[in-house]
């Protein structure tokens, strides 16, 4: 019998023979700092194309839709949009949900995947953290002209009003004006510190092909990077804090939306697991926006050694696992509901599922539960047109998960002679359809604008940028 | 070393195992005394509280091990052969869950759990769990029948899974094939979703169906929560148990423990968030059929249990592992593993013991003979469980010596 001190760690360090099974590159073909810098910059040094125009006038002219809806809901009132009492809240809440779930995933992949060290963020986290910051944009519309009179909508901030009146702080919905607006400002923020680095590549390559009013512009924004070590040094850690901060950030807005059900006497909103369950949601949902939106980019400019294939068996893989969870969640809610015995769980969740609105509740189970599971296959992933049709389907269920949760609950309450069918009006739709527009502007504007992808991060994550090769810091 | 199947120079030595299998054995055999001393039904729930404890820990490492592959992670290779180590215990769970069984079977069939016996008189209630409308919904899922079923099947899906990542992993020390990697993460992949399923339906058949007029979808997330902080906290006291012992000398660093650490943290901010989200919900929607599981746990002394939970399961272990310093220094690190382990304890206790009760329908005070019941339940299973770890730590190598990412991850850093 042996001991410690007859065998020291360096005895078995001799007999360590890695198996060769290597890793994925985060960048293919060997691509040098240069390459990278220019392949990005290019994409907004380059003469605006043509299909970008078209695709910018469409976007206005859907956004238009939700400018002309928002006017008339303003115009008339809120009666115009279809909801009806029991359905107090419908199609505005629903979308409201959706946008912000969408919003999640931006900071996820910049704050989570950041802390949690997951190097195939770099090539998504900027357009992924745009789309945060257009979704809560989109998300916003919803709320503030649900209030009916929104030159009233500042009522919803801690501010008493002539007759000192307080904000009804109990209410979660006015915790959500902080999560959303704490979230918002912080999800800039993140984006913006990452962006510094980029914008004063932009703002030099600018001045030495004498775009001399570009040049300006960027360096106003790049506050006067120079890329110094001092400034890197303040740099990674002011990004490492505002990860940290972030990341509760990620899970507390959806949670405080979950509250927004949760915390009633509802059945089918009153159930314990709602804030993870929407977390969970949220980020399956970003993640399906990420893939709708970066595929076709990816293909459009070219970028296949960026977001290589290994980026998009990621994200595969993690909407595959928060579109598991979320089919966890619902299996654990139906479970529940028969469980506890209360009739009235058990009926809203039959009644969804055999019930008027059946068919919008078996979409959202083939989209969020069904179509992710096509993700175990690495010939799915490996086909991006079929990913990004599936990453369609995702974004779909999304929204009818949050159709589900909200109208089939209160079209059938507590009091069957008031039972009905919501159907949305020509506004509601009208002005749901337009939030698109508005999201495809911001983020058409994006990418002509600003750097599609973190150039910085990127190069930190090849292979040249390792000072050690992958062995261990002689020094450390 | 007599065992053909040694292939190491390493060595737990015997002593240790000895004395852990001394100690279980001692705590099973006082926890026997009790039924001298109290009554079978206080002894046989306080019996669950060791089996939830240690089963929880168990699937944590089950569920670290998978989550280490399916992530194909880095830094968790030089420590995933003390997880593998760990699995060894599920059998020796299994083996020990049985008396439970037996008693549910052989015994008074409400022992532990009163839905069991249809003519049980529910405490303060006045009607049988015959006469009881709630028990009559629930009860194609709350039979004996179901149970067994259901718990064999629950140690058959752990003890395979485990068996399939320790059978790939050792074997790969030998042959050095990358293709045992690759059994892992496919195992990984449909061992998440499972492994999540039947730890959801052993807390709710084992613990929330103690009282089972009570429900909440979360159930299973609180016991999840506590499956990785058990884990992670057992990780702490290994990697400094084999750290002091030279082992490990040269192979951890700084940025494993800073890694394990962080992960503590991680849930101990899980735990909170879960656990004070089932009660906000609960307590703001004030529906008696839900806030009386809550309320029992405000009787008498139990409410004081409730916020050592509050302080000392989530505020102090939050607190103490935001410093950096404390999560690389082995003396605080194990301090803390060790206070975020008594403390599932008590949260194991705060869910399980209130279920007995006495005439009035009351719980029975948390100082009592049932704490010392589950206090020794716990030390005996707990011995036996790192008796099986200790017997398995030398059949193998110290760390995965041909595992694809065991260089990356000692040369590991942040």
């Amino acid at each position: 019998m042996s001991h410690a001190s007859e065998h020291s760690a360096p005895a078995i360090l001799n007999e360590v023979k890695a198996t060769s099974l290597p890793r994925a590159k985060m960048v293919d073909n060997d691509r040098d700092f240069a390459w990278i810098t220019d392949k990005i910059c290019g994409i907004v040094e380059g003469k605006t194309p043509s299909w970008w125009w078209w695709c910018f006038a469409v976007a206005c002219f859907m956004a238009c839709f939700t400018v002309a809806g928002i006017t008339y809901v303003v115009a008339t009132g809120v009666g115009v949009w279809g909801h009806r009492s029991p359905v107090n809240w419908s199609w505005p809440i629903v979308n409201f949900v959706f946008w912000i779930g969408i919003g999640h995933a931006g900071t996820l992949i910049s704050a989570i995947l950041c802390l949690l060290r997951q190097k195939w963020r770099t090539s998504i986290n900027r357009a992924a953290e745009a789309m945060t910051i257009f979704a809560v944009v989109c998300a916003g519309i919803f709320p503030v002209f649900h209030v009916g009179r929104v030159w009233y909508a500042w009522f919803l901030f801690p501010i008493p009003n002539y007759n000192n009146i307080w904000p009804q702080f109990r209410s979660p919905l006015e915790w959500d004006v902080f999560a959303v607006s704490t979230y918002g400002t912080v999800s800039v923020l993140f984006w913006y510190v990452g962006l510094l680095p980029d914008l004063a590549t932009l703002r030099d390559r600018f001045a030495l092909a004498g775009r001399e009013t570009r040049a300006k512009i960027y360096g106003f924004f790049a506050l006067g990077w120079r890329s110094s070590a001092r400034a890197w040094s303040n740099y990674e850690m002011a990004y490492l804090i505002l990860a940290g901060i972030a990341t509760p950030l990620v899970l507390s807005v959806h949670t405080i939306v979950s509250f927004d059900f949760a915390v009633s006497l509802i059945p089918g909103w009153h159930t314990t697991i709602f804030p993870p369950y929407f977390v969970a949601g949220a980020i399956f949902s970003g993640f399906g926006m990420v893939l709708t939106l970066m595929l076709p980019l990816r293909a459009i400019y070219k970028l296949e050694d960026l977001i290589t294939q290994y980026h998009i068996d990621c994200m595969c893989k993690i909407t595959l696992a928060t579109g598991t969870m979320v089919g966890y969640a619902y299996a654990m809610e139906f479970f529940i509901a028969w469980y506890s015995g209360n009739p009235y769980e058990g009926f809203t969740f039959i009644n969804r599922a055999f019930g008027p609105y059946a068919w919008a509740y078996w979409i959202m189970i083939s989209c969020n539960v069904i179509t992710p599971q096509f993700f175990w296959f690495k010939a799915v992933r490996n086909n991006t047109t079929f990913v990004w049709v599936l990453s369609l389907f995702v974004n779909l269920g999304m929204w009818f998960e949050r159709f589900v949760i909200i109208c089939t609950s209160l079209t059938r309450d507590f009091l069957p002679s008031s039972w009905g069918y919501l159907s949305p009006t020509v506004i509601d739709i009208f002005t749901f359809f337009g939030t698109f527009g508005v999201f495809s502007v911001l983020f058409l504007l994006f990418i002509r604008f600003l750097p599609l992808m973190a150039m910085a991060e990127i190069k930190g994550v090849t292979p040249q940028a390792d000072a050690f090769n992958g062995h261990k810091n002689p020094h450390a | 070393m007599s065992n053909p199947e040694v292939t190491s120079t390493h060595s737990a030595g015997a002593p240790a195992s000895n004395k852990a299998l001394t100690i279980g054995l001692a705590g099973i055999a006082v926890t026997l005394l009790g039924l001298v001393l109290s009554p079978v039904h206080i002894v046989a729930t306080s019996w669950l509280v060791g089996i939830a404890y240690w089963c929880a820990i168990a699937i944590g490492f089950l569920l670290l091990t998978l989550i280490h592959h399916i992530f194909d992670a880095q830094w968790s290779t030089v420590l995933r052969r003390q997880f593998e180590h760990a699995l060894s215990a599920f059998k020796w769970l299994a083996l020990l869950f049985l008396p439970l069984l037996l008693i549910t079977w052989f015994g008074a069939k409400d022992t532990i759990w009163p839905w069991m016996n249809p003519a049980h008189l529910l405490e303060g209630e006045g009607k049988t769990v015959a006469n009881d409308m709630v028990y009559a919904k629930k009860s194609a899922f709350l039979n004996l029948n179901a149970f067994t079923i259901f718990s064999v099947l629950f140690f058959v899906v752990w003890i395979w899974i485990s068996s399939r990542l320790r059978k790939a992993s050792f074997t790969q020390d030998k042959d050095g094939n990358a293709s045992w990697t690759k059994m892992n993460r496919m195992t990984a992949g449909f061992g998440i979703p499972l492994v999540a399923l039947t730890l959801t339906f052993a807390a709710v058949y084992w613990l929330k169906s103690l009282e089972y007029h009570w429900f909440s979808t979360m159930y299973g997330v609180w016991y999840f929560a506590n499956c990785m902080r058990g884990a992670y906290s057992c990780t702490i006291l290994i990697m400094v148990w084999l750290y002091n012992r030279g082992d490990f000398k040269g192979i951890l660093h700084s940025d494993h423990w800073h890694s394990v650490g962080k992960m503590m943290f991680a849930f101990t901010v899980f735990w909170g968030y879960i656990s004070f989200s089932q009660y906000f919900l609960i307590w703001n929607a004030n529906v008696p059929e839900e806030t009386f599981w809550y309320n029992l746990r405000e009787y008498g002394d139990w409410w004081g249990i409730g916020m050592v939970l509050v302080f000392g399961h989530f505020l102090l272990p939050f607190l103490l592992l935001l410093s950096y310093s404390r999560k690389v220094n082995k003396a605080p690190i194990r301090r803390i593993a060790l206070w975020i382990l008594g403390v599932i304890f008590i949260d194991m206790c705060w869910n399980i013991l209130p279920a007995v009760k006495d005439a009035a329908g009351n719980p029975l005070p948390f100082f009592s003979l049932g704490l010392l019941w589950a206090l020794t339940s716990t030390i005996g299973i707990g011995g036996i469980c790192v008796w099986s770890y200790l017997k398995s730590f030398p059949t193998t190598k110290l760390i995965p010596i041909h595992d694809p990412r065991i260089t990356e991850s000692l040369t590991f850093h942040e």
